[in-house]
């Protein structure tokens, strides 16, 4: 009883920690932290949506970044609505249900909805790339949306591209502007993040695995790879472009450069650093995007000049180092660390409720 | 927009063709590497280009053209055995997607060692083809252009003779299919493995060098052309050096075309239109157009 | 295992020692009236700017301004004091890769971590825009951002606290447009340029500049980065028949792979325009290697800076002062032929002028009055160029004179050319 009570509670134990920390991190940091935190939960929960798709069934997707610009511009373009964008000289044609501006806040499920239909529309004629060429199509996304933004200049405001209005606090409630943004981020996070673990437990999360390990003994056991490999795309883009549209939110700008291919590649890194095929690796590559750049240029623990002048050489080689050590990412590692402890509990958990005693050879 | 004219149109297909032949060169280093080892490595072109440099180097401390280039060619062979050796070994046999991720991992790296060794700063390079333009019937043809697709050619050519007639060939084919079976019957399978990506890797040099007197020598020169190649590789089929060739050269006419004669599409979504229509091309014919199709053993 | 735990435990420090950053950095603490930035002994200041990635040939621009900065904190000022007014300048700057999101976080960072006094020199027009609202709503001074859009000095009452440096694009467009339009009235002028806000900015003044004679422009084609060749539009130029080629391209690559593709297509226009931020005798050096120096010879282009590398300045006391203190101060190996770097030197000059002129205890808003109250000669631009600025006027530098490339060097010629 106890050892299956402490099972659940160490599978559990990562949930609470995070949530002690984000409280924690949103009551008493102050402004920077907030917002070095902010980013955290957006790119959390695009990860969320990359480790479905990459990690949990297997696809993988150099195109990531291009559905977080797919969001980002939802976002933009419905707060500004046609008003804010003749500010700017552009005039969305009258076919487009651009809208007259909207808060912040709905932008995010609008965002949502829309994205994952894209990723969906994306994923059929992805069903008959694999591999290489599944990656070269996710690649070939990522180079062309912001060659499509930049030409469409009159809804996405081109090259030059759109601020936002600054955010403030919705409903006058008496918080900074960074709590608020903080709290909203995270908000989405969690609210994903549930979504992400109840597909995954449940038969689409196995679907999805028993597809990534054995395609063909998947359908001869009558699960439709069409179907959930197209849902993996929707889902995992979905995510995305909430993401996408808390990041417009948060920088209160956008424009094509903003979602370069190296997002993509990056994001990509990031999750399976962090951890491929487990939810808590999208919070770890999450924290390794946000943090790593920022202290590869200034190394808090080592200084050397090196790091000043390259960066990129330091960032690069760390990615190397952590794929030697670390092949199942951060995640990994600590289910390796923790696995003695999980062995022994799950053998209490036998030795104390036995179903039935497998006949030894030779007993009756 | 201009009226249509043949010698325009002419003009157009002839300067893809120059294009598309470095999208092949580098794009056949990619396919050497994929058939050997079976991975993409995303960092072909920043070693294209940090082997360019050197060639670069060893001709400002006087080297004549030629030798400057055979030598480069054997450091960069040296340096992708290396990389294969001590970069790629400790992670050969796990997922793909770890060796995908240390091949990005190389890709920054080695893009931002060049930048820091020879910076930023756009330098000429050298060519071994004389600096004249023909005139074919209106058609204005530069023979470094025309220099560029033979060395292709070339290459390609050399490659198939390689794999087919030497026996270093069919060894490295051989550990590339069934390194199990080929251990058995005594190819040293690591070796192989390593001289595959020293090749890839004297290819690139070669790529580089092609396009570095059009393109100019700065660290940022082969990202882009990466895009291409990998693309083109993928059009080809992933595993064929003709497909590879074949795949870069239909990519850069498909792009001028496109821009030319497209009003819609302009100069802005050249390349996204053209790798739309290529991603058309894969998925009527996943295995690309010269590659193999995967039969699925159950 | 032991390897695995031992990477474990140095992430879970690292970790630590954020966290418990996190909650030293309280918002408010300290004295909240006190100016952020400014201290008894040191100013903050800090910027952004492309270290890394397709452009990071402006890098030198930040490493400029470093030199120059600790050139001042070891000389003695007009006061007699070392740095401003005694006051070390702390110079922060960042790589944000040409990428806005990455400007927007890396500001956040100098105003609310560093807390810096001022914004100043950070690259890029999309990235100056994406944070140019934020420190407007803060009044943060963002100072002689380097780009010369024209809306920094145009839209200054919607944005009070943000001012430009150099003379803008358009400005010099209508100088090469009036140019042309005098000296070739019967041309035939074809365009390429660079396919965002930079190279269009330039359009726009070229044509402006070229008034009524617009309609001689044949050909306006535009290229983007991702464009591995250009030889697709540069065909189509020749085939309109131009004999005027304005180039509006960045620095470095796109110049003079345009160059060289036109050579290449057996293309010679008589008239060659470059845009000033391009046409340095460095690149021009790189083309000349390839395509001879007779294909470039007399090629126009303009300048409000002195050109380093012209033998004409060798002797020019600013200059030398720029390459002792670059050599002194700057990166090990800086090659001050790098008109960037002088670039660089030459905002800090401006740069610590306003700080001086913000008086003895500076804030904010005293440095803005100072930077809309500048009235004198910087000694590293071309004779006859002012820094002036007033309320009413919010563009430092506007003038500009032609130059023209000749001996393998550009040189200034004609009047003085009023930008604004």
């Amino acid at each position: 009883m106890i050892a299956r009570a402490a099972l659940i509670a160490l599978r559990l134990l990562p949930v609470a920690v995070t949530v002690v920390l984000v409280v924690l991190i949103g009551q008493r940091a102050g402004e920077f932290r907030l917002d070095e935190f902010t980013y955290v939960a957006i790119y959390f929960a695009a990860l969320l949506g990359l480790n479905m798709l990459t990690g949990y069934n297997g696809q993988i997707s150099l195109g990531h970044g291009a559905f977080m610009c797919i969001g980002a511009y939802v976002a933009a373009v419905a707060v500004l609505g046609r008003p804010g964008l003749a500010l700017y000289g552009h005039h969305p044609p009258d076919w487009l249900p651009v809208g007259d501006g909207m808060r912040p806040v709905f932008t995010i499920p609008l965002a949502f909805v829309l994205t994952g239909a894209v990723g969906f529309l994306f994923g059929i004629p992805a069903l008959r790339l694999a591999g290489v060429s599944l990656a070269l199509a996710t690649f070939a996304m990522a180079v062309s949306l912001p060659a499509i933004a930049k030409k469409f200049e009159n809804v996405t405001g081109g090259g030059g591209g759109v601020n936002l209005p600054l955010p403030h606090t919705p409903f006058g409630w008496d918080i900074s502007t960074k709590r608020w943004l903080y709290y909203e981020a995270w908000g989405v996070a969690a609210v994903l993040f549930v979504l992400s673990w109840l597909l995954v437990r449940g038969r689409v999360g196995r679907a999805w695995r028993a597809i990534r390990d054995r395609e063909v003994a998947a359908t001869a056991s009558g699960v439709s790879p069409a179907v959930y490999k197209t849902l993996a795309f929707a889902v995992s883009s979905a995510f995305a472009g909430a993401a996408g549209a808390l990041l417009a939110i948060q920088v209160s700008y956008v424009n094509p450069d903003t979602f370069p291919i190296s997002l993509s590649v990056l994001l990509l890194a990031s999750v399976v650093i962090g951890g491929l095929g487990s939810l808590s690796g999208a919070l770890f590559g999450a924290l390794l995007y946000e943090f790593l750049p920022i202290y590869a240029q200034e190394p808090p623990l080592v200084h050397f000049a090196f790091g000043k002048q390259a960066p990129a050489v330091v960032f690069g080689v760390l990615l190397i180092l952590i794929m030697y050590a670390l092949p199942g990412g951060f995640a990994g590692a600590i289910r390796r660390m923790f696995a003695p402890l999980t062995r022994f509990l799950r053998e209490r958990q036998n030795t104390r409720e036995p179903i039935l005693e497998p006949a030894r050879r030779g007993e009756a | 927009m201009l009226a249509f004219t043949w010698p325009e149109f002419f003009q157009q297909i002839t300067s893809g063709l120059a294009s598309g032949a470095i999208y092949a060169s580098l794009a056949l280093a990619l396919v050497l590497i994929y058939r050997a080892t079976d991975v993409i490595n995303f960092a072909q072109g920043e070693m294209a280009t940090f082997t360019t440099y050197i060639a670069w180097m060893l001709m400002q401390h006087g080297l004549p053209y030629w030798p400057a280039f055979v030598l480069t060619l054997v450091i960069a062979f040296a340096g992708g055995f290396a990389i294969e050796r001590v970069v790629i070994r400790p992670v050969e046999n796990r997922p793909e997607i770890v060796i995908v991720i240390v091949t990005i991992g190389m890709l920054i790296a080695i893009n931002g060692l060049t930048g820091w060794i020879w910076g930023s700063e756009v330098k000429a390079f050298d060519s071994p083809f004389p600096n004249r333009t023909v005139d074919v019937a209106g058609v204005a043809i530069s023979l470094q252009d025309v220099g560029t697709f033979c060395v292709c050619l070339a290459t390609v050519l050399v490659l198939w003779l390689f794999f087919r007639f030497t026996t270093l060939g069919l060894a490295m084919r051989a550990a590339a299919v069934n390194p199990g079976a080929s251990r058995l019957l005594g190819v040293r399978v690591g070796w192989m493995l390593a001289i595959g990506w020293g090749l890839a890797a004297a290819l690139g040099a070669v790529a580089g060098m092609m396009a570095a007197p059009t393109t100019f020598l700065d660290p940022n020169m082969m990202l882009v052309i990466l895009i291409y190649a990998f693309a083109a590789a993928v059009l080809g089929g992933i595993d064929s050096p003709v497909g590879a060739v074949v795949g870069g050269l239909t990519l850069g006419v498909l792009v001028n075309l496109l821009g030319r004669y497209v009003a819609f599409v302009g100069e802005e979504l050249r390349l996204p239109t053209a790798l739309a229509i290529l991603l058309t091309v894969l998925v009527i014919r996943p295995q690309g157009l010269f590659g193999h199709a995967v039969v699925r053993r159950v | 295992m032991k390897k695995t735990l031992a990477v474990m435990a140095c992430c879970v420090g690292a970790a630590i020692a954020t966290l418990s950053s996190a909650s030293a950095a309280r918002e408010g603490a300290g004295s909240a009236a006190a100016t952020p930035g400014f201290t008894k002994s040191s100013i903050v200041i800090g910027g952004t700017f492309p270290l890394s990635g397709p452009v990071s040939g402006y890098a030198p621009i930040a490493r400029g301004m470093e030199a120059y900065f600790n050139y001042v904190n070891n000389r003695k000022g007009p006061d007699g004091k070392t740095g401003i007014r005694g006051r070390k300048i702390v110079w922060k700057y960042y790589d944000d890769a040409y990428n806005p999101a990455n400007t927007v976080q890396l500001t956040n960072k100098l105003v609310l971590e560093d807390k810096v006094f001022a914004i100043v020199g950070t690259l890029g027009t999309e990235d100056n825009q994406a944070i140019r609202p934020f420190l407007n709503e803060r009044k943060i001074p963002q100072l002689f951002v380097s780009t010369g859009a024209s809306y920094w000095g145009l839209q200054y009452r919607q944005f009070p606290w943000t001012i430009g440096w150099q003379p803008d694009y358009i400005a010099e467009g209508r100088a090469y447009g009036q140019w042309i339009a005098k000296n070739s009235p019967n041309a035939k002028i074809a365009v390429f340029y660079q396919n965002d806000d930079y190279g269009k900015d330039y359009l726009r003044g070229v044509k402006i500049g070229l008034g009524a004679k617009k309609s001689l422009i044949v050909s306006e084609l535009s290229y983007e980065v991702t464009d591995t060749s250009y030889a697709s539009q540069i065909a189509r130029q020749k085939a309109s028949g131009a004999d005027t080629w304005v180039l509006l391209t960045t620095a470095g690559t796109p110049t003079v792979r345009a160059i060289a593709t036109a050579k290449a297509l057996n293309w010679k226009p008589n008239t060659l325009v470059i845009n000033s931020v391009a046409a340095t005798d460095a690149v021009m050096a790189a083309v000349v290697d390839r395509v001879g120096a007779d294909f470039v010879s007399g090629a126009i282009s303009s300048a409000y800076l002195k050109n380093v590398s012209n033998p004409k300045y060798a002797n020019d006391p600013a200059v030398k002062q720029y390459r002792a203190l670059l050599a002194k101060y700057g990166p090990s190996g800086a090659d001050s032929n790098n008109g960037f770097y002088y670039y660089g030197v030459a905002k800090a000059y401006d740069t610590a002028k306003v700080l001086f002129n913000a008086g003895k205890n500076p804030t904010r808003a005293s440095l803005m009055r100072a930077a809309l109250n500048m009235n004198w000669t910087n000694p590293y631009a071309i004779k006859g160029v002012k820094d002036k600025t007033t309320r009413s006027d919010h563009f430092p530098l506007s003038q500009i004179k032609l130059a023209r490339y000749t001996n393998g060097t550009f040189t200034e010629f004609g009047p003085l050319i009023k930008g604004r």
